[in-house]
């Protein structure tokens, strides 16, 4: 196996940049939007009441990728880049079976299915077709953070990449739904955003290091939040 | 690839010569104790359950008990279901310390109904070498019920465990497992709260045919890991995960009646969901106090076990 920096530091193009900024993009449209993560419940319960309270569950949340999904997505990419599409459907299968909440289940599906018909019809290599077709005969979950690193190892971005922008989406997804949850302003999420991104290097050099069983985590509440956004009969989010 | 990484690995009921695969984080404690070494006589427990139907009731056709394990017999002391065996799992040392190697094996046949607890809190020492283990195969035949609810774990300070529970349930079989976590003595000293090193709760389930229902591992690493951290345990202080494996329909209304809310001026947190591959329920507790947390879990005993057998939980005992 390659060591981290060659894994991390091939030459990047402009185009590649750029790929990586639209498919990373709060703006691209696979439904993330619809989805507060936990966030809508926190706030109405007052779990998240400020911007500190705020700040702290955002990092929870980023933890919990750190450790779970994050790990999902390096693998993943190990897998597409090898182009392996049974392992890669192994990974998806492990990862879809730790989403014990179904809202995150849903939430996890849902995008997933959406970034791989959006890779699907802008790439169109032939490993995200092939992936699209296990997705579309429901051979596969087709969770989200698969359908990322499939579609970025098609586009030869790295797997580092490919952590990079599902941590910053799984900071974003929340720091955007904060804006229409709670009173708080654009330059305090922005800085938060900037805040939580600097521990970015470290947590992907442990979850590079990490083997999909060491995948784990703790957020009892965020979890109990999602059980009562399920059963909310008031929701601006979706479940 | 190694072994450990196979999804739906599951060891065959009864074999316990499959060793499980020691985990990651416990790596780095591998030292072995000054005092006795790691998993050696006395400190490497064995229990053996094998739970039948036969005729009205069900009985305890297996028993292997290997110290620091104990286990007597099965009591029909249940007055809703007199047909359901309950056994006290023992522990005769009393706690479970830095090299103990616990596992636990327990079979329903079919139609066979069980319940097992414990006689108190597993206390988990201080350890400053190596670690403590406890493997756990519970494996349900089709129309089985179990019920394994085992008194709160409480963590001393430097505490370093791990728990791996493999679950093979038949679809038609079902199993209420419960865990209570304490943050530790927290009246003792302020440093026993959440002074454990380390607690990895890992459980995996899966059908008789292998393929998998559901993976969680749980990892309190107080030291990386803010526990009072918004989303975690905030201001809470006890746990509890409480996984319910049962067909959709029982699920379906067990999911309607049992109720969610966060409630931060109580100090009481809960709420279901729905496990993947049509698995059953996974209910969480948080709670300021132990008391909260058992009322909780008592509660959704209550409903599960009526939504399943049709009959009523019993009323806790005095002391409980």
């Amino acid at each position: 196996m390659k060591s981290i920096d060659e894994r991390t530091a091939p030459a990047v193009s402009a185009e590649q940049v750029a790929h990586m900024l639209q498919f990373g993009d709060s703006m691209f449209p696979i439904g993330v939007f619809a989805f507060s993560c936990g966030l809508e419940s926190a706030v109405q319960k007052g779990v998240v009441r400020d911007s500190l309270t705020l700040l702290a569950f955002t990092r929870t949340a980023i933890e919990q990728a750190n450790r779970g999904d994050g790990i999902g997505v390096l693998r993943a990419h190990r897998a597409a880049l090898a182009m392996d599409i049974d392992e890669i459907v192994r990974i998806d299968h492990l990862l879809f079976a730790r989403k014990l909440s179904s809202e995150t289940r849903t939430m996890s599906v849902r995008t997933g299915k959406r970034l791989t018909e959006m890779g699907a019809a802008v790439i169109g290599s032939p490993l995200v077709l092939a992936w699209r077709d296990r997705v579309d005969a429901g051979s596969t979950p087709g969770c989200h953070p698969v359908a990322l690193a499939v579609n970025f190892a098609a586009q030869a971005l790295t797997e580092r990449d490919a952590f990079v922008v599902h941590q910053y989406g799984v900071a974003a997804a929340i720091l955007s739904a904060a804006l229409r949850l709670m009173r708080i302003g654009h330059v305090d999420t922005q800085r938060m955003l900037y805040a939580l991104n600097a521990d970015l290097d470290a947590a992907y050099r442990t979850a590079a290091m990490a083997r999909l069983p060491d995948m784990a985590g703790f957020a009892p509440l965020m979890e109990i939040l999602a059980a009562v956004h399920v059963k909310a009969h008031v929701r601006l989010f979706m479940n | 690839m190694g072994a450990t990484e196979r999804a739906g690995w599951l060891p065959a009921a009864g074999s316990s010569d499959i060793q499980v695969a020691v985990p990651s984080e416990l790596a780095l404690y591998s030292d072995e104790p000054p005092q006795m070494r790691s998993g050696t006589v006395g400190k490497s427990g064995y229990l053996r359950l094998g739970f039948e139907r036969r005729g009205d009731r069900t009985i305890l056709a297996d028993l292997y008990s290997r110290t620091p394990y104990l286990a007597q017999r099965a009591l029909h002391c249940d007055e809703a279901l007199p047909d359901m065996a309950w056994l006290f799992m023992i522990n005769t040392t009393g706690c479970v310390l830095q090299g103990d190697r616990l596992r636990l094996e327990v079979a329903l046949g079919a139609d066979a109904r069980a319940h097992l607890t414990t006689q108190s809190a597993t206390k988990i020492h201080a350890m400053d070498a190596n670690y403590a283990m406890q493997t756990q195969l519970l494996t349900l035949e089709e129309d089985s019920y179990l019920e394994f609810l085992p008194d709160p774990i409480i963590p001393h300070r430097r505490a370093r465990f791990a728990a791996d529970t493999r679950i093979m349930v038949a679809p038609s079989a079902s199993l209420l497992y419960s865990e209570i976590v304490q943050p530790g003595r927290k009246h003792h000293r302020a440093d026993e709260c959440f002074g454990a090193t380390l607690l990895s709760f890992a459980i995996h389930a899966a059908r008789p045919d292998r393929s998998t229902l559901f993976t969680e591992k749980l990892l309190m690493d107080p030291a990386r890991h803010s526990m009072r951290q918004a989303g975690v345990m905030d201001c809470f202080d006890v746990f509890a995960n409480v996984i319910l494996c049962t067909p959709s329909g029982n699920a379906d209304r067990i999911e309607a009646r049992v109720e969610a809310e966060v409630d931060l001026d109580r100090g009481n947190a809960y709420g279901a969901c729905r496990l993947p591959n049509g698995a059953g329920l996974v209910y969480k507790v948080l709670g300021r106090e132990t008391s909260q947390v058992k009322a909780r879990v008592r509660e959704f005993w209550r409903i599960a076990r009526e939504e399943i057998t049709g009959r009523a939980a019993p009323v806790p005992y005095l002391w409980q």
